[in-house]
């Protein structure tokens, strides 16, 4: 495979663009073109397809857009781009079952295909929401851990230390998320699972120096080091210096992507194309040990309208179909804790991607991951019995479930219940979630489990 | 041609997305020694605001927008000098200066906001992303802005927008600029509690506050 260096070299050496002329005259015409070219059309009453033939030309038209357009590198100003040949040679060489984690909790992510009877990997946690205090930090990573199906946790971000207010890019940032690496690693302990692996490195990070100076206080590189690319397709240094630092230091990088229905990318089927890219870009650019695909409507802010569900499970069985580098999926939802339109919102999300062949899923936070201390181990518990209740099920049939819990919510999707903060659904001390939130949680698995899923757990 | 064919043809232009049809319906107009502001209004302009409805009803996507403003743009290249040679000027509702707050670099909804504002006859001035505090200042005093716009999508980025407001004041020119804040973590009840002067959910309720702000200022 084109070795890091020869990455950055291209960073200098390649086609010189603006960046409004690389969005404008580089990725939207030939996006278009190729969306066209390939014939893919979204199918808004049929959010999870079953369409092989439609999932093969989506992944082949996505490796024809990054064989295309390649990655911007806003530094530079310049394109570092990939012949097919080299894009297939890294598809071909792709790792397919990283192992993260350390000790009894080391296990190995592996891909799946669409249909699988294999249990997804689960990446439970807060998604990278900010919390308000350390306390509410420990709690809430000690309540991920807590949960028997967690493969591995996402980590919130600290949005105060010692009370002052964390600003990004400043010294205080160096300081919180050096913070953030002691607090997870002292809840990880308490939840009795210290080699739990942590897959979004350090989430109070913003800058390359945060993420850098954070990993020295206890981050390991059997944990996933989250790494993302800028919308669409773009990179900076700033990323690139961290991938240079973890992959030296034999880390895995995580690398998450969200293409913008709505944005650059059009429509739907341009967003289709668009996460296929992502995924080739995740193995040549970002040196990832997996893809975290996360497709997310412009207007909404949120995964769970229909035509964004489309995009997550036409392009996950594009790539599961056709790749082993192991893909998953994150549900942003729009409602929070202690709503009912949480546990459908996410369920409608999970269902598809599962059956779709994502190698596992992830927990969302909550009210769009946008609003403080709105997150719950309620919702990523729900997310991991959902989870393991969907292999060995059909996509027609996933399909029939996702539409009727679409109709349970998508009413309310322009204007969804932000739900409650964690210390008000949840006693943080002995971390036991509402009587409330509990009922709320047993009435959603009763109602799914007539609409025909078969809880394990 | 005649005034009406020629602002049905810069009206299309628009609505079309084709700056060939743009430029030749302004140098027609020039040509015909026409109104070139009625041009704006009733051409130009009235493109813009059936492009920027498609988009609230994403019947078209971002790249068409801003591509239509660039349409916008090139026809007024034309039509400018000559609106100036009249001794006239486009009306303007007003100067923003915006951008996203320091470290943050996500900037498409910041540049959904500045396309529609640009529609709706605001001169705006987009600082880009990862914009300091002092940088706001700096660009608000060169252009003689009314508001000044920060966007954040991250809570730690977030601060940037309370910072400008209590360098303002700090500095006693709290009442000069009228501060409008936006982004995934931003609510009316943030907006309300650094004590910004309006908040808008979405890029068109943005503008609509921006229009508001204006409009308080002017009477």
């Amino acid at each position: 495979m084109v070795s890091f260096i020869d990455v950055i070299n291209r960073a200098w050496t390649g086609p010189y663009y603006s960046e409004k002329d690389y969005n404008l005259k580089v990725f939207v015409p030939k996006l278009r073109e190729i969306v066209k070219k390939y014939k893919i059309k979204c199918d808004p009453e049929n959010v999870v397809p079953c369409d092989d033939d439609l999932a093969d030309r989506i992944f082949k038209a996505g490796v024809e857009l990054y064989a295309s357009v390649g990655t911007y590198c806003v530094d530079t100003q310049r394109i570092i781009q990939f012949t097919e040949a080299e894009i297939r040679e890294a598809l071909a060489g792709a790792p397919s079952a990283p192992v993260f984690g350390e000790g009894k909790d080391a296990k190995a992510l592996v891909a799946r295909k669409p249909e699988s009877n294999t249990a997804p990997w689960c990446f439970l946690g807060a998604c990278g929401v900010a919390v308000s205090s350390e306390e509410i930090f420990v709690s809430i990573v000690q309540g991920y851990g807590e949960i028997p199906l967690a493969d591995s946790i996402t980590a919130p971000s600290l949005a105060t230390l010692n009370g002052t207010a964390v600003q990004a890019g400043s010294p205080l940032e160096i300081l919180a998320c050096i913070k953030s690496v002691v607090l997870l690693r002292e809840a990880l302990e308490k939840a009795g699972r210290p080699g739990l692996p942590v897959m979004n490195s350090i989430a109070t990070a913003v800058s390359d120096q945060g993420k850098i100076a954070g990993s020295q206080f206890g981050l390991r590189p059997s944990d996933g080091w989250l790494i993302g690319p800028m919308a669409e397709m773009k990179v900076n240094f700033e990323r690139l210096n961290e991938i240079a630092y973890v992959t030296s230091l034999g880390g895995h990088v995580v690398v998450d992507a969200s293409p913008m229905l709505g944005g650059y990318c059009g429509g739907p089927e341009g967003a289709a194309v668009t996460a296929v890219a992502y995924h080739v870009q995740a193995i040549l650019v970002f040196r990832g040990s997996c893809h975290d695909s996360f497709p997310i409507h412009l207007r909404t802010s949120c995964s769970t309208d229909r035509a964004t569900l489309w995009v997550i499970n036409a392009s996950s069985q594009g790539i599961t179909r056709n790749s082993h580098f192991p893909l998953f999926n994150i549900s942003i939802i729009g409602s929070g804790p202690e709503t009912e339109m949480e546990f459908y919102e996410n369920a409608a999300c999970v269902i598809g991607t599962v059956v779709s062949g994502s190698a596992g899923v992830e927990s969302p936070g909550g009210a769009k991951n946008a609003v403080t201390d709105h997150v719950s181990p309620m919702i990523s518990k729900w997310t991991a019995e959902v989870a393991h209740a969907v292999p060995g099920m059909k996509r027609d049939e996933a399909n029939e479930i996702v539409k009727r819990l679409l109709l349970k919510y998508e009413g309310n999707i322009d204007n969804p219940p932000q739900g409650k903060r964690y210390q008000d659904c949840y006693n943080i001390k002995t971390l036991e979630p509402s009587s409330r939130y509990v009922e709320l949680y047993e009435k959603a698995k009763e109602e799914l489990t007539g609409y025909g899923l078969n809880f394990k757990f | 041609m005649n005034k009406e064919a020629i602002f049905e043809e810069l009206f299309r232009a628009i609505v079309e997305v084709d700056e060939e049809k743009a430029m030749e319906a302004a140098n027609e107009l020039v040509k015909g020694k026409i109104d070139p502001l009625e041009g704006v209004n009733k051409g130009l302009s009235k493109g813009m605001d059936v492009i920027g409805e498609r988009f609230e009803k994403f019947e078209i996507y971002l790249p068409d927008l801003i591509m239509a403003g660039d349409v916008f743009n090139a026809a007024m290249e034309v039509l400018e000098p000559e609106i100036m040679a009249r001794g006239k000027s486009v009306a303007k509702k007003g100067t923003i200066v915006l951008g996203t707050a320091k470290g943050d670099i996500h900037e498409i909804g910041k540049d959904i906001v500045a396309m529609l504002l640009k529609t709706a006859g605001f001169e705006v001035h987009d600082l880009g992303k990862d914009v300091s505090t002092a940088t706001f200042l700096q660009e608000a005093e060169k252009a003689k802005a009314d508001i000044i716009g920060v966007s954040a999508l991250l809570t730690t980025t977030l601060l940037g927008q309370k910072d400008l407001i209590d360098l303002l004041k700090e500095i006693g020119k709290r009442d000069r600029y009228m501060v409008m804040v936006g982004g995934g973590p931003a609510s009316q009840d943030w907006a309300d509690k650094i004590g910004a002067d309006g908040y808008g959910v979405t890029a068109k309720e943005a503008v609509s506050v921006a229009l508001k702000l204006i409009s308080k200022k002017g009477a």
